[in-house]
């Protein structure tokens, strides 16, 4: 089967998910213990973040796998260019956080207050690069230039389907150029917009590591959304040419990058922990003393389960196992990111509010069914796109001159 | 491998699929196999030949294990008991800074036994000299042996007759210390 149906009972799924989605996050706009609606905003902003960055992390690898002339992840590349898709929504969602700036709707961003930034030194000195301006542009722009990106190279790579053979390299040719000219600038701008949109949610504190770290984190979700995808369209009877080598495959790039994730983790912790510097260790003095649940709990979930679940080789090319712990890590991944913003706006909201926070806070200790639900809706809004975009061309390239390679790829 | 008086018969075939297709005839025609020697893993040759998967992970998990338990029981032992010095204003028992050490001794231990291990299972190892059935099976020849040490001469001459018909390009034998 090479043309791919969204049917209708899927989109009947998604789009309870969607309305599960919307009535939490309506729900936690008005169920909330905490000034300015900051649960909600927390959550919107958590989630768009998370589903945004697994878009970008597809164009992303999929360029670097054209530049490394790999072929085996040729018969599902499909999928990852219409992850990157989701870009587009991503941004949309973005410019309600930006309008939310400019309209003070929302506490999200300690910088985004002039009065607050007006009497504090270190916020005015980053001032030139924490205002709704710079946080505005550099959302469209970079955003918008990822999606032109991975829309090209959707673009090139659906026109080989049509005019491309299997012994006609121009089309490749022509996607590795545009992925190699998106490496860089992938790289370099992802960076940029994770300070923006949530490394400034701790607007005095910064870390160099944090880039690398976020990034690592949107990459082990964004793999394990795919190994979940890839399993759930194979029992539906697609990708048949898709065996336990390519899962195994995939298997291991989500143990290899889970380890990655922890080094990165570490790197970050330890070099804060050994140089005991009083404005980088208030980061993970109030994970720890506020939010243990969240920083011990992170660290096992997509440290230590996959890890030692993930260690043999079989467990890789077992459907069970690797399923498993692929929805352990989306939601691990999930659960980093809240752990990376939730603390902050917390923080940024007491403070604005003249209060102080103090013991346990529904929706920031720890996630609750609002919050779940919240990432419920934003999981079904982004397979709800990727399944469009999936039905819109052949589910396998068959022009592609890799793709025999893939079939027969054996690890 | 090394029983005593070992008489081999082997036959060189030019390319890996050659060498497949007689492999599976071989196990066709229940063919005892001795072994088989290629320039290169070729895939899908162990199923074949009904190797199971090597269980040197399972050692080498295993010295990893023990690297871990040495160098966090030793950093431990030293900074809490034996030689405490206060680094930093840190605490004596802090377990961050053991993290790196711990790591590394545990990459090392692991890496440092699987060769050792892998070496002596295999028979290798400095001043060790194996025989090679023909230079060339480290080139560009695949090679199918057979041990046919008490074999009868039609045994033989099936065994040959096996080579001709599956395309090998040389048929030889040799008598392996």
């Amino acid at each position: 089967m090479n043309q791919f149906t969204f049917e209708s009972k899927e989109k009947q799924i998604f789009l309870g998910a969607i309305g599960l989605g919307v009535l939490c996050l309506i729900l936690s706009f008005f169920m909330d213990s905490t000034p300015y609606h900051s649960r909600f905003w927390s959550n919107f902003l958590h989630n768009t973040v998370y589903f945004t960055g697994i878009g970008f992390l597809a164009i992303f690898i999929l360029s670097a796998k054209l530049l490394a002339y790999s072929g085996w992840h040729t018969s599902f590349k499909r999928i990852w260019e219409a992850f990157s898709m989701f870009l587009i929504v991503g941004l949309v969602l973005m410019l309600v956080i930006i309008a939310g700036i400019f309209g003070h709707w929302h506490h999200l961003y300690h910088w985004a207050d002039p009065e607050a930034v007006a009497a504090d030194p270190i916020m005015q000195g980053k001032a030139p690069f924490l205002n709704p301006m710079v946080y505005t542009i550099f959302t469209i722009a970079i955003v918008g230039i990822w999606y032109f990106f991975a829309k090209k190279i959707r673009s090139i790579s659906i026109a080989e389907d049509n005019e491309g053979g299997v012994l006609n390299f121009s089309f490749n040719r022509k996607m590795k150029i545009w992925g190699a000219a998106f490496l860089p600038v992938g790289g370099f701008t992802s960076a940029a917009i994770v300070w923006l949109w949530v490394m400034s949610v701790d607007a005095h504190w910064y870390s160099t590591l944090f880039a690398w770290y976020s990034t690592a984190s949107w990459l082990v979700g964004m793999l394990a959304l795919t190994i979940i995808l890839l399993i759930v369209f194979k029992s539906k009877g697609y990708f048949s040419m898709v065996s336990a080598e390519h899962l195994h495959d995939l298997g291991k790039y989500l143990f290899g990058f889970s380890i990655f994730w922890t080094y990165l983790w570490f790197s970050q912790y330890m070099l804060i922990w050994y140089a005991n510097v009083g404005e980088e260790t208030i980061y993970f003095q109030t994970r720890i003393q506020e939010f243990p649940v969240l920083f011990y709990g992170n660290l096992v979930i997509n440290f230590v389960l996959p890890f030692f679940i993930l260690m043999r080789n079989d467990t890789k090319r077992k459907t069970g196992t690797l399923m498993l712990t692929s929805i352990a890590l989306l939601f691990g991944h999930w659960l980093d990111f809240f752990q990376m913003i939730k603390p902050g706006v917390l923080h940024t909201a007491m403070e604005s509010a003249g209060e102080h926070a103090h013991g346990f806070t529904s929706g920031f200790t720890i996630p609750g069914l609002l919050e779940l639900g919240t990432f419920i809706g934003f999981l079904g809004l982004f397979l709800y796109y990727t399944y469009t975009r999936l039905e819109k061309a052949a589910l396998v390239p068959q022009n592609d001159p890799y793709l025999k390679e893939s079939i027969h790829h054996h690890v | 491998m090394s029983n005593t008086n070992n008489e081999v018969l082997f036959g060189l075939y030019n390319d890996e699929v050659e060498l497949m297709s007689a492999v599976k005839e071989a196990k066709d025609q229940h063919l005892d196999i001795m072994d088989v020697y290629t320039p290169f893993p070729v895939h899908g040759l162990d199923p074949i030949l009904g190797l199971s998967e090597s269980r040197l992970h399972i050692a080498g998990f295993i010295y990893g294990m023990i690297g871990t338990t040495i160098a966090f029981g030793f950093m431990t032992w030293v900074f809490t008991r034996d030689w405490p010095i206060i680094f930093g204003g840190k605490p004596y028992f802090s377990v961050p800074s053991f993290i790196p050490i711990t790591f590394e001794l545990t990459v090392l231990f692991a890496c440092i036994g699987m060769v050792v291990t892998f070496y002596t299972i295999c028979g290798m190892g400095p001043g060790v000299n194996n025989e090679v059935l023909d230079e060339r099976i480290t080139d560009d020849k695949f090679c199918i042996a057979f041990a046919t040490d008490g074999m009868g001469d039609d045994e033989i001459e099936k065994l040959k007759g096996f080579f001709q018909s599956t395309g090998a390009d040389e048929v030889n034998s040799k008598s392996l210390n």
